[in-house]
């Protein structure tokens, strides 16, 4: 009897001393990661650079991969003759577009204060070419960093003169930049009204608003006073308010407007103008003022 | 020995540079497979019983490389997925024994609740969440995205049931 029980309490001191191994090897496996971790984000921002720059290569490889498939893949299903058309139509709206733009803010304004804007804004950035080379959470990654005069803040834009967002974070080779389309990210623009379809009068009272990333490359438009008559088509382009981006860059154009009289601003979902998946090469601008 | 965390290791490498370049192309309303997450999830479910210590090393690896692919401090991701894999464990084993260990009645159910939670922890941390960004937050692009991922897990859940089991244990 006496035997049974000193093998029992063998047993249960056994399974005792197994539990406290495993919880032994959990604290150890947790104290040894935290130090890892603490020690990774000291080198933070080398190991990120060092990483892109082995990466690259083969990221690339798999972007244009992924590029050139979905195209084909694309063309099977609407014809490769409308694919190459639309995206030759797209180009020619946007540009179009952001004549417009800068045709209505010419109109509104002095003509010649316009003017002098116009040159300083248009034609007096600095421009480094990037190339993009994945994108992760609204985040997109362009192959050029600290090492090419990019630092954090500056308006990242496509040859039409679409906003993309600004960067995040810079690294020697390689930089972040936050899409306007982050859930972070908040930016003021003008909603540029087209009454032309509607009245025949083509300048019509600018609206200040705000577009917030909403994720998964969409943004809505909000603080709309509720007075205020927007439309599905209106265009949105940055305002010079925040000082963040330079004013008259596409944003995007309205697809649905949401009113509700209770409340004393509407929103409104967005198309936004900027297409990730069909742009190899972007622009950071270098020069702009930033109020940051 | 050493032949299998490699392994795992250049998976997990491949997978993040796929999700990242070539299924940005592949997007659905905006959502793309997180195939690192689907991957880690896959690993931690058919990790044995007595072998959950292994939750460890595999959000170490699958956690690093999220975290050096985005703007998030680096050990976020970690931490957030060796959360869900002690929880998925748990939740394994308590779970009505069936003839089968690894049945996929268990595995659907748990993909799409471990993966809700990971994308609103994920939220949590890498988007300062206003109010009025909550709602757009579960957006059309939130489900696409839940519906997406989760073709891909029962892919590779199959694929994984027939082929790689053994491989990768």
């Amino acid at each position: 009897m006496k035997r049974i029980i000193q093998n029992m309490n063998g047993v249960k001191n056994f399974s005792i001393r197994h539990k406290n191994k495993n919880w032994l090897r959990i604290l150890i496996g947790g104290a040894i990661l935290l130090f890892f971790i603490f020690i990774f984000n000291i080198f933070s921002s080398p190991i990120k650079n060092y990483f892109y720059t082995a990466s690259a290569p083969i990221q690339k490889t798999f972007w244009n991969a992924g590029e050139s498939s979905s195209f084909i893949i694309g063309s099977l299903f609407n014809g490769v003759t409308l694919s190459k058309e639309n995206i030759g139509l797209k180009d020619e709206n946007q540009k179009l577009l952001s004549q417009i733009a800068a045709l209505q803010s010419i109109e509104q304004g002095n003509q010649a204060q316009s003017d002098v804007s116009a040159t300083c804004q248009n034609s007096g950035f600095k421009l480094v070419m990037a190339g993009v080379s994945g994108l992760n959470n609204d985040i997109l990654s362009i192959n050029k960093g600290s090492a090419d005069g990019i630092a954090v803040g500056m308006p990242v834009i496509s040859q039409q003169g679409v906003l993309f967002g600004k960067t995040l974070k810079v690294y020697k080779n390689f930089s972040d930049v936050m899409l306007i389309s982050n859930k972070n990210s908040v930016i003021n623009v003008k909603v540029q009204q087209n009454l032309t379809a509607q009245t025949g009068d083509a300048v019509a009272p600018e609206i200040d608003g705000v577009v917030k990333g909403s994720g998964g490359l969409n943004a809505y438009l909000d603080l709309i006073p509720i007075s205020s008559e927007i439309n599905p088509q209106d265009v949105l382009v940055t305002s010079a308010i925040e000082k963040s981006f330079p004013k008259d860059l596409l944003v995007g154009e309205i697809i649905q407007k949401q009113k509700d009289d209770q409340k004393p601003f509407q929103q409104a979902q967005l198309n936004l103008f900027f297409d990730v998946k069909t742009t190899d090469n972007l622009f950071v601008i270098k020069n702009y003022k930033q109020a940051n | 020995m050493w032949q299998k965390p490699l392994f795992i290791i250049i998976l997990f490498y491949l997978f993040i540079l796929l999700q990242n370049s070539f299924f940005v192309h592949y997007s659905l309303f905006g959502a793309t497979p997180n195939l690192v997450f689907i991957l880690f999830f896959l690993l931690a479910f058919f990790v044995k019983k007595d072998r959950n210590y292994q939750i460890i090393y595999l959000s170490a690896i699958a956690g690093i490389l999220l975290d050096i692919s985005s703007y998030a401090y680096l050990g976020v991701s970690i931490v957030v997925l060796m959360a869900i894999g002690f929880m998925l464990k748990k939740t394994q084993s308590s779970l009505k024994n069936m003839a089968d260990s690894y049945p996929f009645a268990h595995f659907l159910p748990l993909f799409i609740v471990f993966f809700i939670v990971y994308r609103v922890l994920a939220m949590a941390y890498l988007q300062f969440i206003d109010p009025s960004h909550i709602l757009m937050s579960f957006n059309l692009s939130f489900i696409a995205g839940i519906a997406y991922n989760t073709v891909f897990a029962v892919i590779g859940f199959w694929i994984f049931k027939k082929l790689g089991k053994k491989a990768l244990r």
